[in-house]
């Protein structure tokens, strides 16, 4: 929170000595907006919640049948232009996370200044760009689905650093390019069963890039980070972990179709991947969209601490999922979507449901999860 | 059943579509043109370039040239039209895609003005300038770099 107050400050400091820079251009100095998703869902499934995103500590399932924590958010945003080279952006975001409450929380505040119109750097609180989809995962109306395909963005719970990066876009005949490099450290609690723990990560570096070429989308990333969620991996005191994750997309969109892929393969003390693959057509208003996901089981380094019982639990939550959804525009800067999903448990796998009594076998099970959102901009 | 009942069903409604397509006057729709300023050196664009000056996607026409797009207003129909065949995205696929841009940080959108005319003006002024227009409203202080 100290930070996002320096960054505020330094706001104030620009917007004082900007003014007169910013009197030339036809642009305003800021865009103020938000967005927002008001989402229920229920889950078949009694004896386990089922939740998206490892931040959030209940869901629908066995918590409660239905439930709105899910996917239910609201942000305000203030992207401002000080001069053709600096900006700045703030987001307070207001979700269901640890604690239980909707507590507003600075997602992204951050300074960038541009060198040229294609280099820049960015100092501050910043989106962390590990999948094709992951800085505005929050950001409903941008997007078909309900939420992006758990089994692959589940794999990385740090959504945001602390730190800088730098920015080179270029062109080179009809391709499009931009690469990021990424350097900082997170702070994020999460409830990923067996343990509730705070994932503190240091060391934070990644490098992001994304290619385009009229509608295709390439994207590959490489991240790593030290997480000081040593005990909970391997029994051992304070020992830390290296996270590694690569990770790549593609994506087509002509206008009147759509079809996506995303690939994971994150290493720390185990070994895991994770793949899904989804498609949709826009029929007018209408977007129906088809989506299959799945992740695999852990397997152990050989060079790393032999595991806890908390570990081998952590890493066997192999599930896969059928979801069948549409989305309607049915009206301005506003969605209404439903989507159904299928989710299959695998042998020996709780998969990813939080909350399921030590007791509970629920390994194998299929359940359903149904769920209704609408997204707005404003 | 009657086999030949279908075909004549088909045969109607061909019929009415044929009056349908009469009965709409050539010309009624109008055509969007993507312009420049006469005083510009870019003589034409590709449909692909053109997107990625207007999603803001770069800075510089395909030469190096600074490029300053400018939008028409939100509803208007040539607005449309010109999303819709060039970039090839709806009303609602383009506010998610500047959502997704504002939020992010990533970028703006283009300078908004209210109608054919004054993006002409705008353009014919700004040699970096490049807008679209109603064919109809072409004139010798603009150049058609694209008819879509």
């Amino acid at each position: 929170m100290t930070k996002a107050c320096y960054i505020i400050a330094v706001l104030g400091i620009f917007a004082g000595i900007a003014n007169a820079d910013a009197a030339g251009t036809d642009q305003p100095m800021f865009i103020f907006g938000g967005f927002g998703s008001m989402g229920i869902s229920h889950s078949s499934m009694g004896s386990g919640d089922y939740v998206p995103d490892s931040s959030i500590p209940s869901g629908p399932g066995r918590t409660a049948a239905w439930s709105t924590t899910n996917d239910t958010r609201i942000a305000g945003n203030v992207a401002a232009q000080f001069t053709p080279k600096i900006s700045a952006l703030l987001q307070i975001d207001s979700e269901y996370h640890s604690g239980n409450t909707y507590q507003p929380e600075v997602e992204w505040a951050h300074v960038k200044y541009a060198f040229t119109p294609e280099a820049s750097i960015r100092v501050g609180r910043l989106a962390l760009p590990t999948f094709m989809e992951a800085e505005n995962r929050d950001i409903g109306y941008t997007y078909a689905w309900i939420h992006p395909p758990v089994e692959v963005y589940r794999q990385e719970p740090i959504t945001n650093s602390d730190g800088f990066d730098v920015t080179y876009r270029s062109q080179v005949g009809e391709w499009g390019n931009s690469i990021k490099a990424l350097y900082g450290s997170a702070m994020r609690q999460t409830y990923a069963s067996p343990i509730p723990s705070d994932l503190t990560s240091r060391n934070l570096w990644g490098i992001f890039d994304t290619a385009e070429y009229g509608s295709t989308t390439i994207h590959a990333a490489f991240q790593q980070r030290k997480t000081d969620s040593g005990y909970m991996l391997t029994g051992q005191g304070e020992t830390q972990v290296t996270d590694r994750d690569l990770s790549a997309g593609v994506q087509y969109d002509p206008g009147d179709w759509f079809m996506m892929s995303e690939w994971i393969l994150r290493e720390s003390t185990y070994k895991t991947s994770a793949m899904y693959v989804s498609g949709g057509y826009r029929i007018q208003k209408f977007t129906p969209y088809l989506t299959y996901a799945q992740n695999s089981s852990g397997s152990f380094l050989p060079d790393s601490p032999p595991p806890s019982q908390d570990a081998i639990m952590l890493a066997n939550r192999e599930q896969s999922t059928i979801s069948l959804g549409m989305r309607w525009d049915f009206m301005k800067n506003t969605d209404l979507k439903l989507q159904f999903d299928q989710v299959m448990l695998s042998a020996n796998s709780n998969g990813y449901l939080e909350n399921v009594p030590a007791n509970a076998t629920l390994f194998g099970s299929t359940f359903h999860v149904i769920s209704a959102v609408v997204d707005f901009i404003f | 059943m009657d086999s030949v009942k279908p075909h004549g069903i088909l045969r109607n409604c061909l019929k009415l579509l044929l009056l349908a397509m009469a009965a709409i006057p050539a010309g009624a729709q109008a055509a969007v043109v993507v312009i420049v300023s006469a005083k510009s050196p870019i003589t034409s664009i590709t449909a692909e370039q053109t997107a990625r000056i207007f999603l803001g996607k770069t800075t510089s026409f395909p030469d190096d040239g600074d490029a300053l797009p400018i939008d028409l207003t939100e509803g208007n129909a040539i607005r449309n039209e010109f999303y819709s065949k060039v970039i090839h995205k709806n009303p609602s696929q383009l506010a998610a895609y500047w959502a997704k841009v504002i939020f992010t940080g990533i970028g703006r959108p283009p300078i908004e003005l209210a109608n054919n005319e004054a993006v002409r003006k705008a353009v014919a002024k700004n040699p970096h300038a490049i807008g679209y227009i109603d064919k109809r409203d072409v004139n010798r202080s603009v150049r058609v770099i694209l008819e879509p």
